[in-house]
């Protein structure tokens, strides 16, 4: 069903004009392979949509968790499939590189024709493979029958769970999902919002197929470039260097501003971002871990901008913001008009880049200066926005339309608050019984009851005494 | 006037480094300069960090404010680049940075070896005994806190001797054959990486390995070379030791 899965795209092309989105019927898939903890749906509490959603009007939503179920086998499925494609020893020289080409075309033209993520349940398999088939598509001639003998024990990557119309809302994460993205390495996605349940306790992990923890997101993705899902393959060595380069500009200048933005800044910390993390964690965390995580960035950030005493504090912010929007202003310059940061295929670069300035984007944020300046930077917004509706097509549709954004938030509410409910109901009748029973209201003894009612002390004295 | 911690003694690795591709910067600017050593020159920075020019009545440390201030004064060598490459300078001197000044640091502080026979003795020097081994102390514990911080903190050395290498193989390349790393006229970037390549392939440590790995990029050597011959030959300083 799966390998039938791409060229039974075709014939379905003009089902949807909307494109990638189109598959927001598998808004949800994204995050289904996560066990039971609904919670960790994404929030979307009717944040902006994104460009990458646009009139997501399936009526097919309604009946989405049956057919998340399915889409996530299925999209596990599509994974491994997908996965063969890189993990050909003999092939990689040849087959990436034309697999960048044919990806980068296949990719333009998956928008017009994406039919996939569309109308029948089992097309669910194809949505998983929805943008995933516009890298695939190519290699389907390659090695449809290949074995999967490399899929014996996938590797599992644990991450922060999609909110604002990203399929992630930490930095890290993102960028090594975006990175696995552009490779199509087969990864199964646990998107959770508990960091204590990931292997290492903090997230993004990858857990390999040997069984190893790697935690560290430079070494995630050296990892993944180990296994041979190298995304720079096809780049010159200069063109590596410069990979260095900006990447090191992208951690000491913007890096900075956006741990400010998102955790130290009181009025973007307390609207946006504690709210999120607060709303995605599990009951006893909420009220600890958003706080400790914001110690641990503002330490963080701290050290890393050096001593400054309290009244240059203001000083040292607008130096930081200014630095973090000349940074901008450089990547805006040496992205000019293409389509990738070294041309027409995403490298590790672009991933990086891509997770810093989706986050940037996408993030309602009450105190926006940066965001301001960043949005009037339109081949960056153009850029992140392509990326969005390429790679992450339903995932970025995560943030619905209005008819289900009110549903959204009350259907993840609801096993919330119905245990809730229900355990305070318990709560409630354990503690009135045990007050009866300890004050000797209601007694269950035969002998000699207190303060028995006095038909049933009577009813019992006459039995006894018929006995 | 550029202060700097005084060589010989006390001066470290980082901090030589740091002097050098300032005095660098200067002298392809055409500026003239005195360097003055002292060895409270920590101290005497408003940022806290050597080096630091005084003129006139302002004081500014650290390369990349002295560029930009230096710039405000009407000199610059970075006019000639257009836009990207600009970027690409800006991002290859973060890289700088990011690297080999960590490298360096790590190196100096956090590598055992090191930090006992070299570092210790020469950051306390200036100071009466209690003082030097508090100081070093210190200095230590801070610089170990900052790798904690961004995530080095858990490099063993040969990690930390390969991103050198990595970082010397990306300027390396970018440099290619070209006499500066943008054609033909030196720019701040240029002023760096001689700053941090020479010191690190003269200073001597307990282990060379550091400076073996930048020898095997033989157009960075030739490169240090050239700027040396060009810039301070002719001023027969003997400040870079």
């Amino acid at each position: 069903m799966l390998l039938g899965g791409p060229p039974r795209r075709s014939p379905r092309s003009g089902t949807s004009p909307k494109g990638p989105q189109s598959s927001t019927g598998h808004v949800h898939f994204g995050k289904s392979p996560q066990t039971w903890p609904r919670r960790t749906r994404p929030r979307s509490p009717g944040l902006a949509a994104p460009s990458g959603v646009r009139g997501s009007t399936q009526p097919k939503r309604r009946d989405f968790p049956r057919r998340a179920w399915l889409t996530a086998l299925s999209r596990y499925g599509a994974r491994l499939w997908m996965g063969r494609r890189p993990s050909l020893p003999e092939a990689r020289g040849p087959a990436p590189r034309s697999a960048a080409a044919s990806r980068a075309s296949r990719s333009l033209a998956s928008p017009e024709t994406s039919p996939s993520p569309l109308p029948a349940t089992t097309r669910g398999a194809v949505a998983g493979g929805g943008s995933v088939q516009g890298r695939a598509g190519a290699q389907k001639e390659v090695f449809p029958g290949q074995g999967a003998g490399k899929m014996a024990a996938p590797m599992e990557l644990f991450c922060w769970s999609g909110g604002w119309g990203l399929p992630s809302v930490d930095l890290d994460s993102l960028a090594v999902l975006t990175y696995a993205r552009f490779t199509g390495a087969p990864l199964k996605v646990h998107k959770i919002s508990n960091p204590w349940r990931s292997p290492s306790g903090t997230l993004p992990a990858l857990r390999t197929s040997h069984g190893e923890v790697i935690s560290v997101p430079h070494k995630i993705i050296t990892h993944l470039r180990k296994e041979k899902y190298n995304a720079d393959y096809d780049l010159s060595a200069r063109q590596g260097a410069d990979t260095l380069a900006f990447m090191s500009l992208l951690e000491e200048k913007l890096l900075p501003v956006l741990v400010h933005t998102f955790w130290i800044d009181t009025k973007n910390y307390v609207e946006v971002t504690r709210k999120w993390y607060a709303e995605a964690m599990p009951f006893p965390l909420n009220f600890f871990l958003p706080g400790r995580m914001q110690r641990q960035y503002m330490e963080r950030l701290q050290l890393l901008s050096g001593e400054h005493r309290p009244e240059d504090e203001e000083e040292l912010e607008k130096e930081l913001y200014r630095e973090a929007r000349e940074c901008l202003t450089l990547l805006s310059q040496s992205l000019g008009t293409q389509k990738f940061f070294f041309g027409d295929a995403p490298a590790s670069l672009d991933a990086f880049v891509f997770s810093y300035l989706a986050l940037l984007l996408q993030a309602k944020l009450p105190n926006g200066k940066l965001q301001a300046h960043l949005r009037g930077l339109h081949n960056l917004c153009a850029y992140c926005t392509h990326i969005l509706s390429l790679y992450f097509p339903w995932d970025g549709a995560e943030v619905p339309p209005p008819r289900h954004t009110p549903a959204g938030p009350e259907t993840e509410e609801e096993p919330y608050g119905r245990r809730n409910q229900i355990l305070s109901v318990l709560a409630g009748l354990a503690a009135m019984v045990g007050y009866a029973l300890l004050s000797g209201i209601v007694s269950i003894q035969r002998a000699t009851p207190a303060r028995a009612p006095s038909t049933r002390a009577l009813g019992m004295a006459e039995e006894d005494e018929e006995e | 006037m550029l202060y700097c911690i005084s060589t010989g003694e006390q001066i470290l690795l980082s901090d030589n480094a740091a002097s050098l591709a300032v005095q660098a910067f200067l002298q392809m600017c055409n500026l003239p300069i005195k360097v003055v050593c002292r060895a409270n020159a920590e101290y005497m920075s408003p940022s806290g960090k050597v080096p630091f020019i005084h003129v006139g009545n302002q004081v500014v440390s650290e390369l990349g404010p002295i560029v930009q201030f230096v710039k405000a004064k009407g000199h610059s060598l970075s006019d000639g680049l257009d836009e990207v490459q600009k970027a690409e300078m800006k991002a290859y001197m973060e890289l700088v940075n990011n690297m080999l000044l960590t490298a360096e640091l790590y190196l100096q502080w956090c590598d055992e070896a090191t930090v006992g026979e070299i570092t210790h003795a020469r950051y306390g020097s200036p100071y009466p005994w209690p003082l030097n081994h508090i100081l070093a102390y210190q200095k230590q514990w801070e610089i170990k806190r900052k790798m904690k911080a961004i995530g080095w903190g858990k490099k063993t050395l040969d990690q930390v001797l390969e991103d050198v290498d990595q970082c010397c193989q990306a300027l390396s390349q970018r440099l290619g054959t070209q006499p500066y790393f943008f054609n033909k006229q030196p720019t701040e970037l240029d002023a760096l990486v001689f700053g941090h390549l020479y010191t690190i392939l003269t200073t001597q440590l307990t282990n060379d390995e550091l400076s073996e790995k930048v020898k095997n990029y033989s157009n960075l050597l030739a490169f240090c070379r050239r700027i040396e011959q060009h810039y301070f030959e002719d001023r027969g300083k003997d400040r870079l030791s």
